[in-house]
């Protein structure tokens, strides 16, 4: 009996239980993966070239669209609390305003999601190119452990790297609402900037950093995981790249969702 | 010292590929396996070195029981027993001489730059030092297949698998990979499995011949034996002709 | 020099890229009240784009709201001690803003990959040059149904993402800042203007979204290697554009409708 001719109240319950199998799966296979490498870490066997590699590939290539998107959001914060602001007459703490939303969330938040859009993607479509063309069974086939030669490196270089531009990124942002600041409510920059050192504590900013970690932690994971479990040649690399894009993003968001209550 | 199948068994699902295979490869031998596509002969030499584990039965790499080893004792039974890939699978982010080098630097503790040097030396015995700082997409089949070859010998294995090495070949490169295999054979030592339905290796550089049919190996002998013999299915395979016995 | 350059060769290719989208645009609107338009074709797309998206959209769309709330009564609660405003401001800044901008971030990830990935797999085998062949034009074809499908569904998705959000909010208001429910639900600050530039941001989203994937799918080259190519730029530039757009409606609308 196959689930098309299913009548339809026995077809919902079916395809409920079909993505509840399948999401756990997915989650287990996460599971799995990072289990691997962090008993790759004891002792740690990294290969430099690898890690160098990846750290510049990752980094540089997505320095332009984190520092576009960092600019715009900076903007687009000041913009939202416009409204409030003339409405108030607030505008000595727009700065403090833009800056904690900024920081705390939603700078590492969109931040986070163009590196998935960009690096997460082209990792996944990487190492499943490598999966489908059997490279992965020629370095197995060589001796050498795919998790530590290939996994490990990429791993550390995506948090690292997203770490390091979440910081670019909160600096562009905060020029980008300065300069928003400045054109449409006319807020000096130096009293932007006052506000801003006055009110926000590093706690702020440190919840800010510690997110961009555990995002950058969670796209590694994903994209890795997706990349290396690719079955049916070339189009699956394809599914496989949209399928880790989706689901890094929803787990970026459920993530934040606790760290956001956590790091309180 | 010898490479030993027992009773080896392997299914996809419900697909059923290989059956009962076994037979024994002698040392410094040149062992072909042949049979139509589909057959399972890769299947069959993955089996060897751990990248598919058999539903049943055994295989002995000198003496000793491999097929139920962990990845990680497989990888010493890789650094003596490496694998020719069917598409050379050469590592396309990195050149000929990053290939050549990667296994040196894993596994003899070389340095980068003494690998890459030694990488050099590996090449040129396969004459493609001149395109050693090319990206394998740039170059011919034939040439991606003989830095696959150099890839493949850099930790002085005993034993080389060849999945196919001929097909999508050539007719000149090709002869050229039979003559490297047979050289290894004879100069080196190493006893090599390959993998062809290309007539014309198996009838010039084979020790002995191994066909696979329906699960089963149907024939086992040298070269004279199969062309002599009066099986009909071997008849029709290795005179190549459209009809006949064999079921595809 | 070598960085001059190579910022020069960005800076060409970036605007290359904004042309032809913008050519791919000013096509497709111009097939839009031109051209022929296959029904068949657009429902099945709207059931692509649409129905497929509700449970992910929803999933999000839940977690951004309790986070948005959380993350704002934090913030209102170092200047004012009392959060009465907390569903007032949260539901303008959601109907004004981040509902539908949030919303359409999400849906670029899964609409642009899915439409990139379509066309950009049709382009490698040949459909593409076949249906020229057939004396088809790929924009009125391809890419028309899927645009309006899009601006329907998308539409449809990002009102249905708002109220997602609003709802998780004031959920999380009542449990974490015993907000009650009718103190939350006060849409007093709303006004005509909110819900303009509101509709708006969701119109132009579900326009720009399938432009651009689809721009991004045609352009593919280079195997099926080059559609995996195709899909990650069309993730990155429908969220680029979405962030663009989102600036520059909200300039607008702040100059047009201040309060």
């Amino acid at each position: 009996m196959s689930a098309a001719t299913d009548p339809w109240p026995l077809r919902a319950p079916r395809l409920l239980g079909a993505t509840a199998l399948s999401i756990g799966s997915q989650v287990g296979g996460l599971v799995v993966l990072l289990a691997r490498i962090v008993a790759r870490l004891f002792p740690p066997r990294l290969d430099r070239a690898e890690l160098l590699r990846n750290l510049h590939k990752m980094g540089v290539r997505s320095l332009p669209i984190v520092s576009v998107t960092a600019l715009f959001v900076g903007a687009i914060m000041v913009i939202q609390a416009a409204p409030l602001v003339t409405r108030f007459n607030a505008r000595e703490i727009v700065g403090w305003g833009a800056g904690f939303a900024t920081l705390r969330e939603v700078g590492p938040l969109l931040i986070a999601l163009m590196f998935s859009g960009r690096v997460g993607a082209n990792n996944t479509a990487e190492l499943g190119t490598m999966v489908v063309t059997s490279q992965i069974d020629a370095l197995r086939a060589l001796a050498i452990d795919p998790i530590g030669y290939l996994v490990l490196p990429r791993v550390l270089s995506m948090v690292v790297m997203l770490f390091f531009l979440t910081i670019i990124g909160d600096v562009v942002a905060i020029g980008g609402a300065m300069v928003a600041g400045k054109v449409l409510l006319d807020v000096d920059p130096r009293s932007f900037l006052n506000s801003l050192f006055l009110l926000l504590d590093q706690w702020d900013l440190m919840t800010g950093l510690i997110k961009s970690v555990i995002f950058g932690a969670m796209i590694a994971l994903t994209s890795c995981h997706f990349g290396l479990s690719v079955t049916g040649g070339a189009p699956g690399v394809g599914r496989a790249v949209n399928a880790s894009v989706v689901a890094a993003a929803s787990g970026i968001f459920i993530l934040d969702y606790f760290s956001s209550f956590l790091l309180g | 010292m010898s490479i030993r199948f027992e009773n080896v068994r392997k299914a996809f699902g419900s697909k059923v590929v290989l059956e009962d295979v076994g037979f024994e490869v002698g040392s410094g031998e040149c062992f072909f396996i042949i049979g139509a596509s589909g057959v399972g002969k890769s299947v069959l030499i993955k089996h060897l070195i751990g990248l598919l584990r058999p539903d049943g039965g055994s295989i002995y790499l000198d003496g000793e029981e491999v097929s139920r080893l962990t990845e990680k004792e497989f990888f010493s039974v890789r650094k003596k027993c490496a694998m020719v890939f069917q598409n050379s699978t050469l590592f396309d982010s990195m050149t000929c001489a990053e290939n050549v080098a990667l296994p040196l630097r894993k596994h003899k503790r070389l340095g980068a730059k003494a690998a890459l040097k030694e990488a050099l030396e590996r090449l040129d015995t396969v004459h493609m030092r001149e395109f050693a700082n090319a990206y394998p997409p740039e170059l011919g089949d034939g040439m991606q297949k003989r830095v696959a070859i150099a890839r493949a010998l850099t930790l002085d294995p005993r034993y080389v698998l060849f999945d196919e090495p001929t097909t999508s070949l050539d007719p000149v490169s090709a002869r050229r990979v039979d003559q490297m295999i047979r050289e290894l054979c004879d100069e080196v030592g190493v006893t090599s499995i390959v993998v062809s339905h290309d007539l014309r290796s198996i009838f010039g550089i084979a020790d002995r011949i191994c066909m696979l049919y329906k699960g089963h190996v149907r024939m086992l002998g040298t070269p004279e034996d199969f062309q002599t013999t009066d099986d009909p299915v071997v008849q029709q395979f290795i005179n190549g002709r459209a009809e006949g016995p064999m079921e595809v | 020099m070598n960085v001059v350059s190579a910022t020069g060769l960005a800076v060409i290719d970036v605007t290359r890229d904004i042309r032809d989208i913008l050519r791919m645009g000013a096509r497709t609107l111009r097939f839009v009240v031109r051209g022929r338009k296959d029904r068949r074709m657009i429902v099945e797309q709207m059931h692509q784009i649409g129905n497929k998206s509700v449970f992910f959209i929803t999933v999000t769309m839940g977690f951004i709201g309790m986070i948005l709330v959380f993350q704002s009564a934090l913030q209102a609660l170092r200047i004012v001690p009392d959060l009465s405003l907390l569903g007032a401001t949260y539901g303008e800044i959601l109907i004004r803003d981040l509902g539908a901008s949030i919303g359409a971030m999400m849906l670029a990830t899964r609409v642009g990959a899915g439409i990139a990935a379509e066309i950009g797999s049709m382009v490698v085998t040949e459909q593409v040059d076949a249906l020229r062949m057939c004396s088809a034009d790929p924009v009125e074809y391809l890419v028309v149904p899927r645009f309006l499908a899009s601006m329907v569904m998308t539409f449809c998705l990002l009102v249905w993402a708002c109220v997602v959000a609003y709802l998780s909010g004031m959920v999380t208001a009542y449990v974490v800042f015993d907000v009650n429910f009718l103190t939350f639900a006060n849409f007093m600050l709303v006004d005509a203007g909110d819900v303009i530039v509101g509709l708006t941001k969701c119109l132009a989203y579900g326009a720009a979204i399938p432009i651009v994937s689809a721009q991004r799918g045609l352009a593919t080259f280079g195997g099926s290697e080059g559609v995996g190519w195709a899909t990650t730029s069309a993730v990155v530039s429908s969220s680029l554009a979405v962030i663009v757009l989102q600036f520059f409606i909200s300039a607008v609308g702040y100059l047009v409708f201040p309060g």
